[in-house]
């Protein structure tokens, strides 16, 4: 077996753009003369990775990314607009929830139609029925029509009968993230006896654990380019830093002139000493500064939440009549102190929020991590005032 | 893209193509002939009861109300039926299948199979049962004395055949043509409706003033009826030349058809 199973070369995928009324015409026109569309969503872009029997490829990405459209070429469902495609063997692929079910069919009515759509004859599928009726596990419900069906239950037939023809390559899309927990183990269970057994899978999932648990290599998509290939952990880690990286800038101040052009009330900095760590009970400064379109002064809204997002406390500067001061045109500053703090030791998170002056609207928020440290066993988050009543 | 079947790993065998695309039509077929009686209780009942319903309508409208006698001795409600059951044939033959890929949304979306098959289907579906009303109504009318032919079936049912050809090359289009621009159904009712004024279904071409006859007689349907009646009104089962050519022209419109929905049909997944 010296042929790969799958090989893609340079594939791309370009999708038909309808940008006016009319379009459609001017659209089926172009392709009737074998010109592409004129106007086109490039999903995929020189896409390009070989299969070998018994290899199994995840590939992660965001949504949007060009996970689903890669495997409906690998499937067969579309075909590429540049670059070429051979598969060497039966394909079975599993696209989302309940593909190539009718519903207003039953259970067992949807099995003879996806074994036809597989090319079996009715004999061929009737040795599997039981096969795939028992895997299902769905009960009476196999005479049902599918309508009737729970997701979970779709996902489960599915399942059943895109496994019992045992493809070559068998390609899921996002499937097991529907099924409840006990069929995702089946599920699972499954897959590893089906790469034991040297099956080759494809697999799409925004679940890191099963990517690194079922795949040995992974391809990371990223606006339908691969932006990573290799072994299954070395993909997954860089991507989910990268996520990580990325919710991370999501925290940090906008820009001035991004806030100008919106025309939103942001923070501008926010700066807290000390900084990153500092002791139980020891005193808090927070500073910063807000930036207002129309040159009111905003209201500002700070708080501190545990580390895992639980809010401990929060105040406006409306709250307590306290206006902020004015730097410039469309500058105002905030302090405050608070003194002695009470919180335990653990992580914490001090958020800035900036607000309109009605203190109505909450534009941005602005994040700076502290921990307080100590040997204090006391449970909870903040230290309350409190007096024993010794009775000696 | 190639497919390549080897034997090693697989427990079944890759069936080909031509083996899986019959079971597939054969599904499909069976699906489009379900769907149009689901729910009904008398089911395909309906399927016969429907044209002899429609056949006594006509019979009182054209008998009891118009009073008309006919033309050339014949007699109208045979001169009528003869015609309008294959032109309502070819009319719901197309406008079904053209909005025939809509319910197979969820596979060509998310399933690797040749499209044409529904449009084959859905046609089929239409013409079996459509057919199947037409022996009824002729059968119903020789019991009740009207001078059919039925000897003319012999040339009868290959013109339905190549009717057929015809109406899956002209579905074929609409049906490519739907997916793209939503307009076609709405603008095929109305279409389809002044084609049958066009037709001489309820009237015969000699009706027709002589300037405007050639092109009455230029809409292939037209030599359909003319020929179905020679058959069945009047026992004529000789071929003429004119047969050949009509088959040349269905052909025709079978290829034209299937090569516009070609063209587009890699583009369906994105638009159905």
């Amino acid at each position: 077996m010296s042929a790969p199973l799958l090989t893609l070369e340079g594939v791309g995928k370009d999708y038909a753009k309808v940008e006016s009324r009319g379009g459609q015409l001017r659209l089926v026109w172009d392709l009737l003369r074998g010109n592409g569309a004129a106007h086109v969503f490039r999903a995929l872009d020189n896409v390009g990775f070989t299969l070998q029997r018994g290899q199994s490829l995840g590939i992660v990405g965001e949504n949007g990314a060009g996970k689903s459209t890669l495997l409906k070429i690998v499937a067969g469902v579309i075909a590429p607009t540049r670059g070429r495609v051979q598969v060497n063997g039966r394909v079975g692929a599993l696209l989302e929830l309940g593909s190539g079910f009718h519903p207003d069919y039953t259970g067992l009515a949807n099995i003879e139609l996806s074994a036809a759509l597989l090319g079996l004859s009715p004999r061929e599928i009737a040795s599997k029925r039981e096969e795939i009726v028992a895997f299902a596990d769905i009960g009476d419900h196999i005479n049902d029509p599918i309508k009737h069906y729970s997701s979970g239950m779709v996902v489960r037939l599915g399942f059943a009968v895109a496994t019992a023809l045992r493809p070559d390559i068998l390609i899921t899309d996002e499937v097991l993230a529907v099924g409840d927990e006990s069929f995702q183990k089946k599920c699972i269970a499954w897959m590893e006896e089906y790469l034991a057994d040297g099956g080759t899978l494809l697999l799409c999932s925004h679940s890191m654990y099963h990517i690194q648990k079922l795949c040995r290599h992974a391809l990371w998509l990223r606006d339908g380019r691969v932006v990573r290939e290799g072994a299954a952990m070395e993909v997954t880690q860089a991507y989910l830093a990268f996520h990580e990286e990325k919710s991370a800038q999501a925290r940090q101040p906008i820009s001035a002139a991004v806030a100008h052009a919106a025309g939103v009330y942001a923070v501008q900095s926010l700066t807290i000493n000390p900084e990153g760590s500092m002791s139980q009970g020891e005193t808090l400064h927070v500073r910063g500064e807000i930036y207002s379109p129309d040159g009111r002064a905003p209201v500002v809204l700070l708080g501190i939440v545990r580390a895992d997002g639980t809010p401990v406390y929060g105040v406006a500067s409306d709250m307590e009549g306290v206006s902020l001061h004015q730097l410039s045109v469309d500058r105002f500053a905030f302090e405050l102190t608070f003194s002695d703090l009470a919180l335990l030791p653990g992580k914490y998170v001090v958020r800035a929020h900036a607000m309109d002056p009605e203190g109505v609207r909450l534009f941005d928020n602005v994040e700076r991590a502290i921990v307080v440290s100590g040997a204090s066993r006391e449970m909870g988050f903040v230290r309350l005032p409190h007096t024993w009543h010794d009775r000696t | 893209m190639t497919l390549q079947s080897t034997s090693a790993g697989g427990v079944v065998p890759t069936p080909s193509a031509s083996v899986r695309d019959r079971a597939l039509f054969i599904n499909f077929f069976r699906r489009e002939l379900n769907t149009r009686y689901l729910g009904s209780v008398s089911g395909f009942a309906w399927a016969f009861v429907h044209p002899l319903v429609l056949l006594v309508v006509y019979h009182f409208v054209f008998t009891t109300i118009f009073r008309t006698s006919g033309f050339g001795g014949q007699s109208f409600l045979a001169f009528v039926a003869v015609a309008l059951w294959p032109w309502l044939a070819a009319q719901e033959g197309i406008q079904r299948a053209a909005t025939s890929l809509a319910g197979y949304a969820g596979l060509i979306r998310k399933v690797a199979f040749p499209h044409e098959l529904v449009v084959y289907a859905s046609v089929a579906a239409t013409l079996t049962l459509q057919l199947a009303g037409y022996l009824v109504v002729l059968l119903a009318l020789v019991i009740f004395g009207e001078p059919i032919h039925l000897e003319g079936l012999l040339l009868a049912l290959p013109l339905w055949g190549v009717m057929a050809i015809g109406i899956i090359g002209v579905a074929m289009f609409f049906a490519a043509l739907q997916v793209f621009v939503r307009d076609v159904e709405h603008v095929l009712m109305p279409a389809l409706m002044i084609l049958m004024y066009l037709t001489p279904i309820l009237y015969p071409l000699t009706l027709v003033p002589e300037v405007m006859r050639p092109w009455v007689a230029i809409n292939p349907f037209s030599w359909i009826v003319g020929r179905l009646r020679d058959a069945l009104l009047e026992g004529k089962l000789a071929l003429e030349w004119g047969d050949a050519i009509a088959v040349v022209v269905a052909l025709a419109i079978f290829f034209a058809g299937r090569w516009v929905f070609r063209r587009l049909s890699p583009h369906f997944e994105d638009f159905v």
